[in-house]
């Protein structure tokens, strides 16, 4: 079986990061927009292993793994803060949440 | 031994009286005991001007025990400049010329200092009287032992200052019109001298141009090196020659020596100043101060006669001596026809003053240096003492209006209006004595000192060939007659006939303070002929000639020699131009002596026949009125042309230039209208367009706006849509990540 050369993961994390970009910037669901955050988080992680592997270091992986968990971090409290604003506005929809306008 | 090293106590001593008498003299004067506080500060005043005599007197010892030779004693540097090459020293030149005017000023001087103890007691400012004679004792002292010119214009000032303080020392009086007439006067002296020391700083500037210093004696040799090689200098931008510059510097001086010398056309001055004090006539204005013109022109001599040997004119008419000698000699007649019409006695003596003044400048412009000063000496001994007689005169008929009326009753009783005395030598016989000595010295009667002194002047006029000598010997020799006339008739009126008011009936004998000094000036106004004798002439240099020694040689002529340089000089100088120097002769000739000893005693005699019995009361006219043509001249003096001429003048000039040019032109319209107009329409113009619209509304509103507008602006881009700030950001990541690859490569 071929070796899988390291253009493959680049082009495949390109994709997933322009996908969760184009997520942000259009979607106006806040989950999804979160959800596409993670997806750029994670394209940025495919990325990080790919390299570790292919230069045989492994200050990628440990990268990863501090990612990982700030990303967890990170969720729990937009999670949390997307709850909080469902409930005064009863929706989620970040097109509404302009009051900050100037 | 010499005594030189004490010349500097000269100006030490009376300027520590001043000091005294400025300082403290009032406090004694004003003490419990005021007769006493008066002798204090009188006595330190006197005391002091007779130490100065004394001292004056062991230097012309000491100047006899060097050979005549005068000695400079320096005592520091004054002005240093050295960019511009300027050096002047503060030191005295102690020769024979000094030391003649030193003794006469100091011991004339301490004289009416004593005498002005007795004349001025119980005046309220009696020491102020003395702290100015100190003062004028000092810089006169400044002026004549000078040994630059710069010194001798610093006491000339100085004397100038003390002449306008001590005539204006009673500067409260009014007369009965209301004028100030005091304080008018000194005023009056102060600006006519200024008229001639204007002369003087321009000659000391121009000397100084030519010969970069000012130091009388190295401009005397410089002058006569350079006059001797025919040297030119540069002037102007032009070349002239040595006899040229001299010409102008010393016609300058003449006009210093006018106004100082009360000589035509600047008198005017001398006769209003008697309205000082009568000590003060008789020290500054007879005897001492206004004789500083004739030391002038006496220590310039070397000057005068190069300028008379160059050949160079005035206006190509008169050589600068000649000027001298006709203004001087036109100001002895003059003078002498305005003293007939006078009736205050103070101001006969002012216009002879003026006269004899005017004697002596003829002679130093005739060239007759020494006789100059002969007459100056003699003149300061019985001008002083008929001024101070004058003033006994005066004391006593004051006394008398006192005996009939309270002191201090207001009434217009003039003590020296001569038609209100009469009869005094009566009542006041030293007074008489003294005075009659006085008026006969000054007449020029034998054997008097003034016989001898105007005698050596007409001589001189007679002996030397010329018009302008022969028209001088003929004006002196009419001014001399004058002179017996108006003294003849001052005698007359004053000493005999009747008492013409109560007054004079009751007049008194002044005290033996003030008598004492005049009769030791009688003495000296019948001897002072002994000082230049003319048989002593020859037997004085025989004597000399025989023991070997100098000092026996002690005439004023052979002892001036030695401060004269053009004496020595004088060959030279003739051989050199052809010209011949002025003889300066000590001898007497008999027929010129014999006219003016006429001419004297047939004035007296006139004025015997004239004055015996008129005027009979104070009412009468003066007899001399009928003689129209001689009353009109003598009433009409310059004085009277310049107050209907040029004094007007000069008023509608002035009030022309304060009313219109300073207060209408320079101060309402220039400073009103274009300064402050100006300033004020510039100042609105900055408040209402400048400030308000420019700065106010235009910056700071405008900043303000500005701001406004960027903000509204820039709150365009504040959607508050998070995607769009998100773009943003996605946005500027690929610009620095494009940024970040451009600057890589």
């Amino acid at each position: 079986m071929a070796e899988v050369s390291i253009e493959w993961y680049i082009i495949l994390s390109a994709v997933l990061f322009t996908m969760g970009a184009i997520g942000v910037l259009l979607r106006r669901n806040a989950i999804i927009i979160f959800m596409s955050i993670e997806l750029m988080l994670n394209s940025a992680n495919l990325l990080f292993v790919a390299f570790a592997r292919h230069l045989n270091d492994l200050d990628g992986q440990v990268f990863v793994f501090f990612v990982i968990t700030v990303a967890a971090a990170e969720v729990a409290v937009g999670l949390a803060l997307i709850v909080a604003i469902f409930r005064t506005k009863r929706s989620i929809n970040i097109d509404e949440l302009h009051m900050l306008k100037g | 031994m010499n005594t030189f090293g004490l010349a500097p106590l000269l100006l030490i001593l009376p300027f520590a009286g001043f000091l005294f008498n400025a300082l403290v003299g009032r406090r004694f004067v004003e003490s419990d005991n005021r007769s006493i506080g008066e002798k204090w500060s009188g006595w330190t005043a006197s005391g002091l001007a007779l130490l100065a005599f004394i001292i004056g007197l062991s230097l012309a010892f000491s100047l006899a025990g060097n050979d005549f030779e005068g000695e400079t004693i320096r005592l520091f540097n004054w002005i240093v400049i050295p960019s511009a090459n300027f050096f002047v020293e503060w030191a005295m030149q102690i020769d024979s010329l000094a030391i003649v005017m030193v003794l006469v000023v100091t011991g004339v001087g301490s004289l009416i200092h004593i005498y002005a103890i007795g004349y001025m007691h119980g005046d309220p400012d009696f020491s102020r009287f003395f702290a100015y004679m100190n003062l004028f004792l000092f810089f006169m002292l400044v002026l004549v032992t000078a040994n630059n010119y710069l010194m001798l214009f610093v006491g000339w000032e100085g004397v100038g200052l003390c002449s306008y303080l001590l005539i204006g020392f009673w500067f409260d009086r009014v007369n009965e019109k209301g004028q100030w007439m005091n304080a008018d006067a000194a005023r009056k002296a102060f600006v006519v001298n200024r008229i001639g020391d204007a002369g003087m700083i321009l000659a000391l500037i121009l000397l100084f141009w030519v010969f970069g210093t000012l130091n009388f004696n190295v401009i005397f040799e410089s002058s006569a090196e350079l006059f001797l090689a025919q040297h030119s200098v540069e002037l102007f931008g032009t070349t002239v020659s040595i006899g040229a510059v001299l010409t102008i510097v010393t016609a300058l001086f003449l006009l210093g020596a006018a106004g100082k010398s009360a000589q035509i056309p600047l008198y005017v001055w001398l006769p209003d100043a008697m309205a000082g004090p009568t000590p003060v006539s008789a020290l500054i204005h007879a005897a001492t101060m206004v004789t500083a013109g004739v030391y002038l022109i006496v220590r310039s001599s070397e000057l005068y006669e190069i300028a008379r040997l160059s050949g160079e004119t005035i206006l190509g008419t008169l050589s600068s001596s000649n000027l001298v000698a006709l203004t001087g000699a036109l100001t002895a007649l003059l003078a002498g026809l305005i003293a007939f019409s006078q009736f205050d006695i103070k101001k006969v003596l002012a216009y002879s003053t003026v006269s004899q003044l005017g004697f002596m400048i003829a002679a130093a412009g005739m060239g007759a240096y020494v006789a100059a000063m002969f007459h100056l000496v003699a003149h300061a001994f019985f001008k002083a003492l008929l001024f101070l007689s004058a003033g006994s005169v005066i004391h006593g008929v004051e006394h008398g209006h006192h005996h009939g009326h309270e002191p201090g009753e207001a009434d217009n009783f003039d003590p020296q209006d001569m038609r209100l005395m009469g009869g005094l030598r009566h009542r006041m016989k030293i007074t008489f004595w003294v005075f009659l000595i006085g008026a006969l010295a000054l007449a020029g009667i034998f054997p008097l000192a003034g016989f001898w002194s105007k005698d050596e002047i007409l001589a001189h006029g007679s002996l030397n060939p010329g018009v302008v000598f022969d028209i001088v010997y003929i004006l002196l020799t009419v001014a001399a007659f004058c002179t017996a006339f108006y003294m003849g008739r001052q005698l007359l009126m004053v000493f005999f006939g009747k008492p013409r008011s109560e007054a004079a009936g009751h007049a008194e004998e002044s005290g033996s303070l003030m008598t004492t000094p005049l009769i030791i000036l009688a003495a000296l106004s019948v001897l002072a002929g002994v000082l230049n004798f003319p048989f002593l002439s020859e037997a004085s240099a025989a004597a000399a000639e025989e023991a070997h020694d100098l000092s026996y040689r002690v005439l004023l002529e052979q002892w001036l020699e030695h401060s004269l340089p053009i004496l020595e000089l004088e060959g030279e100088l003739e051989a050199l131009t052809g010209i011949n120097v002025p003889d300066t002769p000590i001898e007497i000739i008999y027929f010129v002596a014999l006219i003016s000893t006429v001419i004297a005693l047939s004035g007296l005699v006139i004025a015997w026949f004239v004055y015996r019995r008129r005027p009979e009361t104070a009412a009468d006219p003066d007899p001399m009125e009928r003689v129209k043509p001689i009353w009109w001249f003598s009433v009409l003096p310059l004085n009277t042309l310049y107050y209907t001429t040029i004094v007007p003048a000069y008023n509608w000039l002035a009030r022309f230039l304060a009313d219109k040019v300073d207060w209408q032109f320079w101060h309402d319209w220039f400073h009103d209208r274009v300064i402050r107009d100006t300033f004020v329409n510039f100042s609105s113009w900055l408040n209402d367009k400048f400030d308000l619209n420019i700065i106010d509304n235009g910056l700071v509103n405008g900043a303000g706006r500005a701001t406004g507008w960027l903000a509204s602006q820039l709150r365009i881009t504040q959607t508050g849509y998070v995607r769009n700030y998100a773009l943003a950001v996605f946005i500027g990541v690929i610009a620095l990540l494009a940024w970040f690859i451009y600057i890589a490569n």
